[in-house]
């Protein structure tokens, strides 16, 4: 019998009294020692399942219609302390932000053993053996000094480790990992998952995997959902699912996330975005509609019926023989000609932290040693590496955010070193920096107009007209339209907060933009808009860019040259087609390893601890 | 653990001083612009003018402004505060009476007030998003409003005189003589294994302890109950259900343990005022304390008394600061360096 069975499934929402299907018609079923995998973007209702599953849902959400089973209860109906029974026994759960999951002022060992004492493990020194069983089976060695330890204390690798030895101490019958690899390392990511996957083939558990990452979900799942404004848009295995996509919706998002092997291919670009709640109650046919490149009358009539088009596969359009024929535009052009001479040249950069700790003692960090390059115009230059191997902090020094320990910048021919105000002046005509988080980057209290000009503002140019003006102009380069000017921040989405961040550094007509993670934590259908957009505006209006990133993929699709760092150095680099062709280092092996194959059949190995033991330390495990 | 409070202990000592100087100076200065004569009034009525300069001199009230206040420091540094004017005792040994009391009188009153603070937060949090929380609301800003002096009042009134079931009046019952010891009434009380007196001593302070806990308990109520509104957004409270632990064992074990420590934090500042509100609460029921102290030497112009009684609200209030950050220290581990 299938263990976790959803029939007609849909739950709902009231907004202003009404109520709205956030989740409709899902129907799927995990067998025993299966793996699914609910893959969609931010908003699609894929974290909504699970918290269905455990009933822990935000207030004024319920479910209306449908069941869902596990192992033959009714979850839905059955009564709160039988569902709290299965919780953290039957049914166990690993969450997607590991270091914010675990208490912050009890132990690992407090933590473990109070998950022990609910699961009737026996005595203290019973449950203290099992403890460090349990931190062996996850492959944390030192079980016995963790145990002592405070979650800060712990990288996030290690934590979700914890968190996953908690969740297979009772031999769950199911699984629910709620994109349990995001907050981390590409590394780590690869160990993380195929951590899972290993526990999970030796006790025989079903495993509800959801992830916005469809090659990943290809890669670990058997049977795939695609999830789109809460409604299914194809389910079926998941080599079909993602071989030959039926859904324009599946098909666009393969064709938004760029490839790691392989000729460069152009990012397909979806306009707009999902729904949102209040949107969906205006939509009469197919959701995906106003977003569809096969969208035809009768799609917008009424929901599309979910039909069959192969062996278990299943997808909710009209028109599934059409979506092959959708295809990734041609891709621009990477310009790599009229290299003349550099136009910001790096050398020996170097940056030392010094910390101290109590009243005498003090400790030096080499966040960055000896990094040299130099930057062409027109050139666009990424730096990849993990978190902590520095590319942040040269970002910050190349910015004039950090004063270099050592090492000199020159900027079109001028050495940029000292902190004056005439270089800070200088710096600034040339370059411009787009930060990671633009809610954080951008004053919420500041009409949208006002930010996108603030240098302007700033250097007292133009009147008040003449900047609405050229703000109007500027969001319009970069795709929002202009009546956007008027709102603030909080009225936008992460994406086009995204679009004003960078419009702010072009209002000053840069040269040089420096980038550092623009990208990540967005939805790849977004991401590829922004990738996309970013060309475009190379080829209109010209400037070098230098773009920091923990996503290879994205870094092979964008830049010219590649950078990599590790614990502050620069271990390799190059054209990025040869050096991802053609890694020598170690380190930018192992990198290239942990990212999943574009072909789902194609072994994934990254490299295991133990091959690399130096460099895994490193990586924060 | 140690060693990751001595160091605080040791920062916290340089900067006591520092502030302590600073007090001392300004206690120094203030007095002096006074314009009472230490000298005339340390002389009977009946002194000549020339016995009042004899007096001044020997005093070294002629000698410049700096020098007397090093003089005068000096003779604190060695624990010598002189001799009260209007009691003709040493001063030390007066402060060293009533001290021990006024602290016996915030540290129950503090103890009302985190008890009767921890529970009102519960409650409030309890009812959050339900019908009965605005009335928590109000009733907690009403208790926000009400001064201890009028809570002092209101106890006297109904407890003391309608039904009269409490004292509220001094330490102890008349019958009783203070037990040698510490100062400190029950601590003595109980030392000697008199029942009896630790009952009178208890009974007395039921009153003014109250006017002070009631008064000092809203403010950290709402700060309990907004803290653990905060800790319930967190990951870790989602993941502990997810795991199937009772709701009680959360919030016990993972929600208060992460609330308490702002709630903790505004006691340590607390305590510091509630130390100086002791004052109003002594002189109304005539309590035997610092406060009452203070108050018959400022009219009485008692300038050593008054100094002495300024200087030590002040080192104690140092001390209640140091540890309560000491405290802090040890339940946050993410303060603890490694
Ligand atoms: S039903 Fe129509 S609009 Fe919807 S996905 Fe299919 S082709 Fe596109």
């Amino acid at each position: 019998m299938d263990m976790l069975i959803a029939k007609d499934l849909t739950v709902s929402a009231s907004l202003h009294g009404e109520r709205v299907p956030v989740i409709r018609e899902l129907n799927f079923s995990v067998a025993p020692g299966r793996v699914l995998g609910l893959v969609g973007e931010s908003g699609a209702g894929k974290s909504m399942i699970g918290r269905t599953v455990a009933q822990l849902l935000p207030p004024g959400f319920a479910v209306t219609r449908g069941e869902l089973m596990f192992d033959g209860q009714d979850l839905v109906r059955m009564p709160f302390e039988t569902r709290r029974e299965l919780l953290g026994r039957d049914i166990a759960f690993v969450p997607q932000e590991p270091l914010s999951g675990l208490n912050p002022v009890l132990t690992i060992g407090q933590q473990i053993d109070e998950h022990l004492a609910r699961l009737d493990f026996g005595n203290r020194k019973v449950r203290r053996d099992r403890a460090l069983e349990m931190l062996d089976a996850v492959h944390l060695t030192q079980g016995a000094s963790l145990l002592g330890k405070y979650p800060h204390q712990l990288s996030g690798g290690m934590c979700q480790r914890v968190l996953i030895a908690m969740a297979f101490a009772s031999r769950p019958k199911l699984l629910v990992a709620d994109e349990p690899t995001t907050a981390l390392d590409v590394t780590i990511q690869a160990r993380i998952v195929q951590l899972i996957a290993e526990l999970q083939r030796n006790e025989g558990t079903s495993v509800v995997f959801i992830t916005h990452d469809l090659r990943l979900a290809a890669q670990i799942c058997d049977e795939i959902l695609v999830l789109y404004a809460g409604r299914p848009a194809e389910y079926g295995p998941a080599r079909a699912v993602f071989s030959e996509p039926a859904h324009p919706y599946t098909r666009c998002l393969q064709l938004s996330n760029p490839a790691m092997s392989g000729a460069r291919r152009g990012l397909y670009t979806l306009p707009e975005r999902m729904p949102g709640l209040s949107a969906i109650k205006g939509i009469e046919g197919c959701l995906f509609a106003p977003r569809c490149p096969n969208v035809t009358e009768g799609c917008n009539a009424a929901p599309p019926p979910v039909i069959d088009v192969g062996a278990g596969h299943r997808a909710a359009c009209i028109h599934p023989d059409r979506t092959a024929a959708i295809a990734a535009p041609v891709p621009a052009a990477i310009d790599a000609s009229g290299l003349g001479t550099p136009l910001m040249t790096v050398d020996g950069l170097s940056k030392t932290f010094t910390t101290r700790h109590g009243l005498f003692q003090r400790s030096e960090f080499a966040a960055v040693k000896d990094v040299s390059f130099a930057l062409h115009g027109n050139e666009f230059i990424g730096i990849v590496g993990e978190s902590g191997s520095g590319k942040s902090t040269v970002a910050r020094m190349l910015c004039g955010l950090e004063r270099p320990s050592e090492g000199a910048v020159a900027i079109a021919g001028r050495d940029v070193s000292d902190d004056s105000a005439a270089t800070r002046a200088y710096r600034r005509d040339y370059v411009q920096m787009v930060f990671q988080d633009p809610q954080s980057a951008l004053n919420p209290r500041r009409r949208v107009a006002s930010i996108v000009t603030q240098a302007l503002e700033a250097a007292g140019t133009g009147t008040g007209a003449e900047r609405l003006a050229r703000a109007e102009a500027l969001l319009s380069e970069i795709g929002l339209s202009p009546e956007m000017a008027l709102r603030f921040p909080s009225q936008l989405s992460g994406g086009q907060r995204q679009r004003v961040n960078i419009a702010r550094a072009l209002c000053a007509e840069p040269r040089i933009l420096i980038a550092d993670e623009i990208v990540s934590g967005l939805d790849v259908s977004v991401q590829a808009q922004l990738l996309n957009l970013l060309l475009r505006l190379r080829r209109q209006r010209g400037f070098a860019m230098l773009f920091i990133s923990h996503d290879l993929s994205v870094v092979r699709y964008l830049c010219d040259r590649v950078l990599v760092m590790y614990r502050g150095e620069v271990v390799e680099s190059g054209p990025t087609a040869a050096v991802f062709d053609a890694p020598s280092h170690p380190y930018t092996k192992s990198l290239l390893a942990a990212v999943p194959p574009d072909d789902p059949s194609a072994a994934w190995a990254p490299r295991s601890r133990d091959a690399e033991p130096a460099l895994a330390l490193g990586a924060g495990l | 653990m140690i060693a990751t409070i001595l160091p605080l202990i040791g920062r916290r000592l340089v900067m006591s001083v520092l502030i302590l100087l600073i007090v001392s100076l300004l206690l120094f200065l203030v007095l002096h612009v006074l314009p009472v004569d230490p000298a005339a009034m340390s002389l009977p009525p009946t002194a000549t003018i020339a016995d009042i300069e004899a007096m001044r001199r020997e005093m070294g009230l002629d000698l410049p402004l700096p020098q007397q206040y090093l003089i005068w420091l000096s003779h604190v540094i060695h624990a010598d505060f002189g001799n009260s004017i209007h009691f003709r005792r040493s001063v030390l040994s007066l402060v060293g009476e009533t001290l021990p009391a006024t602290i016996e009188l915030a540290v129950l009153s503090m103890i009302i007030a985190a008890a009767l603070g921890i529970v009102g937060g519960l409650v409030m949090f309890h009812v959050r998003g339900s019908r009965k929380e605005p009335i928590a609301d109000l009733g907690s800003i009403m208790l926000l409003s009400i001064p201890e002096f009028l809570w002092a009042l209101f106890f006297i009134l109904i407890f003391g005189v309608a039904l009269q079931a409490l004292p509220f009046t001094g330490r102890l019952d008349p019958q009783f003589r203070l037990p040698q010891g510490t100062g400190f009434l029950l601590f003595d009380a109980l030392a000697a294994g008199r029942l009896d007196i630790f009952w009178s001593a208890f009974k007395h302070m039921i009153l003014p302890c109250f006017s002070l806990g009631i008064a000092f308990s809203p403010a950290i109520m709402r700060v309990l109950r907004s803290s653990l509104i905060d800790v319930y957004q967190e990951d870790y409270i989602h993941l502990a259900r997810l795991r199937g632990l009772s709701e009680r064992r959360i919030l016990i074990r993972h929600a208060l343990k992460n609330a308490i420590l702002p709630t903790l934090s505004l006691m340590g500042v607390q305590f510091g005022i509630l130390f100086g509100g002791t004052l109003l609460v002594e002189v109304i029921f005539s309590y035997p304390g610092l406060g009452n102290l203070m108050v018959d030497a400022v009219r009485n112009a008692d300038l050593p008394i008054i100094q002495a009684v300024g200087l030590a609200y002040c080192v104690v209030v140092l001390i209640i600061n140091t540890v309560v950050d000491s405290l802090y220290l040890v339940l946050n581990p993410k303060l603890r360096v490694r």
